[in-house]
């Protein structure tokens, strides 16, 4: 398709190619760089042992690196290419993402694709691409809701369609009104995608997906009684899991005290506090870690940063954490000068998404949350992961394309 | 935003203003609100605690090969080594190393597909070539080593734990010659050699790993245990890192810590000394069909340094998880065979923990008669008695209502303070305690160190048992039982160190003085890093009062109770005792058990040693008489003074004391024969009686022509030579003749009939009570005339001293 001349496009087509957030892609590009690093300084000695369960690494020291390395490659493809889509479009794409995620987190349960992980059947696998259906589908339900919700736009109701004269109609009428009506459509959608998710098994994924849709419903402005409704349930549910079923408080039991069971449960927790501890103030040192040598598990997955914590010390981890925070509220304040409330709501669904990821990853390896599967955003180890997280970073900046530049004073 | 939940109508402005702080709101608390707690976490974990996970983190990430460091030597006071240590190895086998040092590779063809029959000979093979060797050269059990070699999980199977260096060497060049040394390798350790077996077992101790130690031994008992940090030394370390599969890793750091060699430790124990103690012991329980055991204690009264210290049944810590004695081990065989392996096992681990208790210290006895001196020094100190006080014995003495007997039913008579010690007389002792009264008894019990442990540097030590304090002072001294009994040493327990130690006191000039059996530690270099001074606890009694018990005690062996422990050239001072053992009445077999002690020292004058010699239960025979199954009348003054007396001249003369002899003593003191052959008969005659012998003719002549014996031959004066005349000549050899039941002049003149002659020790002063009670040459033994005998005489006389 040949580039049309700059005086042929309409107005939108002009605003789409408006400069993008430099900042934010600095700080993207930045924490894959050190990402990258932290995978290589991680990854090392399982590779060279080849210690990983089920991957042959054929003792090849840089094998995870050199795959990252390529995804993070397609990633930034990815990410650019998508900077180039109006974001406008995403609107009508979210429709089918959405459900091409549903389809693809239902292949799961297909023998043929579904590979299984992590004790819970999360894994499709399709051709050479081996990944988590569930990280498609946190996107499809951020922009699905983002696109929803953004017609809100508080004008004033259409006609009132309901019969005050049946029972039915004035309960509906009266359910309108306190706004519970309009919140159906996402319950459901968000009830199905919970609902495949819950069937893998996937807890932690399905947790991302509830703080990452609440946050959007939060943003669009759905009234505060609904979320106190629906933390008052999701709580209830966490305190009747925690405390009635022998599972969970046992593994709640272990995260307060991981000698309790060091042998199964406390080993990881406990290796990653002593990952972190010693490392200290200043660390051991960059690609000195020694607890990377078998000693703790998922050194390259989930708990890379107690790696980065071990090597480069909290000074090194607060600089990782800040340029996370700076990522982050970065995120926000193009969401705040987005051009309109989809591009709001799309920002910020998917900013709160990696806040999220990004706070129970380092909760858990910290010790300050119960273990959960969450990886690092740009850190953990996991390709495709890597480049879906650039690809929602490429939406990002497409929607800062169209940020009005400032007046000058 | 109250206005926003209520009204279902919202201005488009107040929906963008809620958006906008609903965004900010969540950039506040997920942009920054939520690192708070993880940058605190990190700074809890990385700051605060660094310190304990960073030890953690080095606990589990480096290995600590620890390097022996040698122990120290254990020498008695003469240097000789008791206790030493040799290196040996450990042999280790790697099954799973045998499995990896075959290459699959090489049994793959060129599609990569294995040989699995070559790959699974060659695995064979080589596991055949090892255990062939093992078991060919080491003797290891073929079948066993089989079952080892093929547990292939695994990486470390120990096969021999203490393989000496021979065995080591041979190791070494089979290993190399088939280039296997990291499938079957040597480690070096330690082990610990007892070159004196049993004698001194329980001071020296042994060696055992222990909750603590781990893999390494450490002191278990007696010294080895007491001085295991001096003797030890300091383990060496090589620190390596390594990785969570426990491989060191190459490119890791290594730390080296040296080994720091343990300390050399003199003992004031004499292996000598030692011996004769066990074989004093061993020898009385053989002679009297000791029962239960027996125990006894040589220390130098003047320091308190202990010279030997046994108790029997014993153990050999080269060995100390067997039972030694053949009669412990005849004991468990017959219980099997009756009672089945249960009872077995508990009969010998009965047995086991017999022979490891050394009962001088971790163990009370009644002392009796024994502790007579200690009443009496009580009562000259404080004044209330004088060796010119009499006491009248009518046979008993009744105290609280209760008669109290004498040993001599018909009673003492009248007796002085000393004849009542030499009579062991129990009424005048009960009678001197009553003079004491009960609360001055206390006090010096007290001051003699019976309520306290003594403090010598061995483990395990037991204290003094007796009645309440209240309760013993709140009788009054003429009602009190217990102060009658406890005058003659009965109805409460010391220890037997603690018993030694008081009576070392009374002899010593009243100083109580804590025992010890470390004299010295010092280093490799022999630069002493420790000394045992002399700790005088407290001064007990006067320097005068000792004085007067000595010379008491001095009477007791020259004429009294003790005098079987009399050895010619030597003034032995000392008591005799039998305590009776009335906790065992309700023991099956008890048949008026007794322990027979005897407590003396020499030279009386200036004690170098003082001994203590208990047997536990010499059997009755025939059960309930007062005599032994050889006749010999059972009490401390017929079975413990002969066997104490007879050590303590071996001690004195291996100490080098000389002896000295009173004007009649000297008269048979040995003198060499002069050289008479080929003289006159008169000539030799007057020679012979110049040098103290008499003599004897055979055959007719005038002229000498042989002597017995020959020239220059040593032989106790007033032996009766013999000279031959004319063609007379000695016999080439004579049979000993037994010489059991003869007084020593009637063993003198058998002897001499045969042309032998007889060294008489023991009690010789009186033919009427004295009787042979062992010959140094076994009658029937075919030796040269002129052999002299030794000849040991006891008397006969029933020397009472135990409680009514």
């Amino acid at each position: 398709m040949a580039r049309k001349a700059k005086r042929d496009l309409t107005i939108e087509q002009k605003l789409a190619r408006g400069p993008i957030d430099l900042p934010f892609l600095a700080l993207v590009m930045l924490l894959v760089a050190i990402g990258l690093i932290m995978v290589l300084s991680a990854s090392y000695a399982s590779a060279m042992y080849n210690s990983s369960a089920g991957i042959d690494t054929e003792g090849d020291p840089l094998y995870f690196f050199k795959r990252q390395f390529g995804f993070a490659v397609l990633g930034v493809i990815a990410m650019y290419v998508i900077t180039k889509i109006d974001y406008q479009h995403f609107r009508w794409m979210s429709v089918f993402v959405l459900g091409a995620s549903i389809v693809l987190m239902l292949m799961v349960f297909i023998p043929y694709f579904g590979r299984s992980g992590g004790g819970a059947l999360r894994w499709v696998k399709i051709g050479p691409l081996r990944f988590q259906p569930s990280e498609i589908a946190k996107v499809g339900v951020i922009m699905f809701f983002s696109a929803g919700l953004s017609k809100r736009t508080g004008q004033p109701s259409p006609p009132k369609k309901w019969s005050k004269r049946t029972f039915s109609g004035r309960m509906a009428a009266r359910l309108d009104r306190v706004g519970l009506l309009e919140l159906v459509p996402y319950g459901l959608v968000l009830g199905v995608v919970l609902g495949i998710i819950a069937l893998q098994g996937h807890m932690s994924a399905m947790v991302l997906v509830v703080v990452a849709a609440a946050s959007v419903l939060f943003a669009a402005g759905v009234s505060l009684g609904w979320f106190a409704i629906g933390g008052a349930i999701v709580g209830g549910a966490l305190w009747f899991i925690i405390t009635q079923t022998e599972y969970m408080t046992k593994r709640i039991e272990i995260w307060q005290d991981p000698l309790s069971d060091l042998q199964k449960g406390g080993y990881q927790p406990w290796q990653s506090r002593i990952s972190i501890g010693s490392g200290g103030l200043l660390g051991v040192g960059l690609g000195n870690s020694r607890q990377k040598y078998s000693f703790l598990p998922e050194e390259h997955n989930d708990y890379i940063f107690s790696i980065v914590c071990e090597e480069l010390g909290m000074v090194g981890a607060c600089v990782i954490m800040a340029l996370f925070a700076m990522l982050i509220i970065r995120g926000y304040w193009l969401a705040l000068h987005a051009r309109d409330r989809f591009g709001t709501l799309l920002v910020v669904g998917i900013t709160s998404l990696t806040a999220f990821q990004t706070f129970f990853n380092i909760g858990v390896v910290t010790g300050f949350l119960p273990p959960t599967g969450i990886s690092l955003p740009f850190f953990s180890y996991g390709g495709t992961a890597l480049a879906i997280q650039l690809a929602e970073m490429g939406m990002i900046l497409s929607v800062s394309r169209q940020i009005a530049a400032p007046k000058a004073e | 935003m109250k206005d926003l939940d209520h009204k279902p109508r919202r201005s488009e402005g107040k929906n963008n203003r809620s958006l906008f702080r609903r965004t900010i709101f969540l950039m506040a608390t997920l942009g920054v609100g939520m690192f708070l707690p993880l940058a605190a976490q990190l700074y809890r974990l990385q700051i605060v605690e660094h310190e304990q996970w960073q030890e953690r983190a080095a606990n589990q990430q480096t290995k600590s090969v620890s390097v022996p460091a040698d122990r120290g030597t254990i020498y008695d006071r003469e240097g000789r080594a008791m206790a030493m240590s040799a290196t040996v190895y450990k042999l280790i086998l790697s099954p799973m190393g045998v499995v990896r040092a075959i290459d699959k590779e090489k049994y793959k063809d060129e599609n990569g597909k294995l040989d699995q029959a070559a790959y699974e000979k060659a695995v064979y093979d080589l596991r055949e070539l090892i255990v062939d060797w093992v078991s060919g050269t080491l003797g290891y059990d073929k079948e066993r080593l089989w079952k080892t070699i093929e547990r292939t999980d695994s990486g470390y199977e120990v096969l021999y734990k203490e393989l000496e260096e021979e065995d080591a060497e041979k190791v070494r060049e089979f290993t190399s010659e088939n280039r296997i040394t990291g499938l079957l390798y040597l480690t070096p350790s330690s082990k610990r050699y007892y070159p004196f077996s049993s004698i001194a077992s329980h001071v020296l101790g042994y060696m055992n790993q222990n909750e603590t130690s781990g893999e390494n031994k450490v002191g278990a008992m007696g010294v080895e245990a007491r001085y295991e940090d001096a003797l030890s030394g300091e383990l060496g370390r090589v620190v390596t890192s390594k990785n969570g599969w426990g491989q060191e890793m190459i490119s890791g750091y290594e730390m080296y810590f040296d080994a720091e060699n343990g300390y050399d430790v003199d003992l004031t124990l004499d292996e000598r000394i030692q011996a004769m103690l066990e074989q004093t012991l061993a020898e009385g329980i053989e002679t009297y069909d000791v029962q239960a055991g027996a125990f006894g204690l040589a220390i130098d009264p003047q320091t308190g340094a202990v010279l030997a210290m046994a108790s029997s049944p014993d153990f050999d810590p080269n060995n100390w998880s067997a039972i030694l004695s053949d009669e412990l081990n005849a004991e468990v065989e017959r219980v099997a065979a009756e009672q089945g392996d249960e009872a077995a096992n508990a009969a010998w681990k009965a047995a086991w923990n017999k022979q490891m208790r050394n009962r001088t210290l971790d163990e009370t006895y009644e002392p009796g008669s024994v502790f007579k001196p200690i009443t009496v020094a009580i009562g000259l100190e404080e004044g209330v008695i004088s060796l010119d006080s009499t006491y009248y014995c009518g046979g008993s003495k009744t105290v609280g209502g209760k008669s109290i007997s004498c040993h001599k039913k018909g009673g003492h008579g009248q007796q002085d303070v000393t004849k009542a010690v030499m009579n062991s007389c129990n009424v005048a002792l009960m009678d001197i305690a009553e003079e004491i009264g009960q609360e001055t008894s206390w006090k010096y019990w007290k001051d003699f160190g019976l309520f306290e442990k003594t403090g010598i540097d061995l483990a395990g030590e037991e204290k003094g048992i007796f009645w309440a304090e209240d309760y013993f002072k709140s009788i009054p001294a003429a009602q009190s039982q217990e102060l009658a009994t406890s005058s003659f040493g009965q109805r409460f327990k010391v220890t037997p160190l603690e018993m030694i130690c008081a009576f070392a006191a009374v002899i010593n000039g009243g100083h109580l003085l804590q025992p010890y059996v470390v004299q010295s530690v010092s280093d490799r270099d022999g630069n002493t890093v420790f000394y045992h001074e002399t700790v005088e606890v407290r001064q007990v009694i006067s320097e005068s009062t000792a004085d007067k018990v000595r010379s008491i005690l001095e009477q007791v062996v020259a004429s009294g109770s003790g005098h079987n422990a009399s050895m010619i050239g030597y003034s032995i001072g000392g008591k005799t005792g039998t305590s009776e053992l009335l906790d065992r009445k309700y023991e099956p077999g008890y048949d008026n058990d007794v322990m027979c002690s005897f407590m003396g020292f020499a030279p009386a004058d200036d004690p170098q040693v003082l001994v203590l010699v208990v047997y536990d239960t010499p059997k009755r025979s025939p059960a309930g008489s007062s005599q032994t199954a050889g006749g010999t009348y059972i009490s401390g003054g017929n079975i413990a003074a002969p066997m104490a007396g007879a050590l303590i001249a071996n001690i004195l003369d291996y100490m080098g004391i000389e002896k000295q002899y009173s004007a009649d003593e000297l008269s048979m003191a040995d003198a060499p024969m002069p050289y008479v052959v080929g003289r006159e008969l008169t000539v030799a005659k007057g020679a012979i009686q110049n040098a103290g012998f008499e003599c004897r003719t055979v055959g007719t002549g005038s002229i000498v022509t042989h002597q017995v014996p020959a020239a220059g031959v040593p032989i106790p004066g007033k032996s009766n030579v013999i000279l031959y005349l004319g063609d007379e000549a000695p016999a080439d050899q004579v049979e000993t003749p037994d010489l059991s039941g003869l007084s020593p002049t009637a063993a003198k003149t058998r002897l001499e009939e045969l042309g032998l002659f007889m060294r008489a020790t023991g009690v010789v002063d009186s033919d009427a009570t004295a009787v042979m009670a062992a010959q140094s040459v076994d009658p029937g033994v075919m030796v040269s005339p002129g052999t002299v005998v030794e000849v040991r005489f006891v008397s006969d006389i029933e020397y009472g001293d135990h409680a009514g």
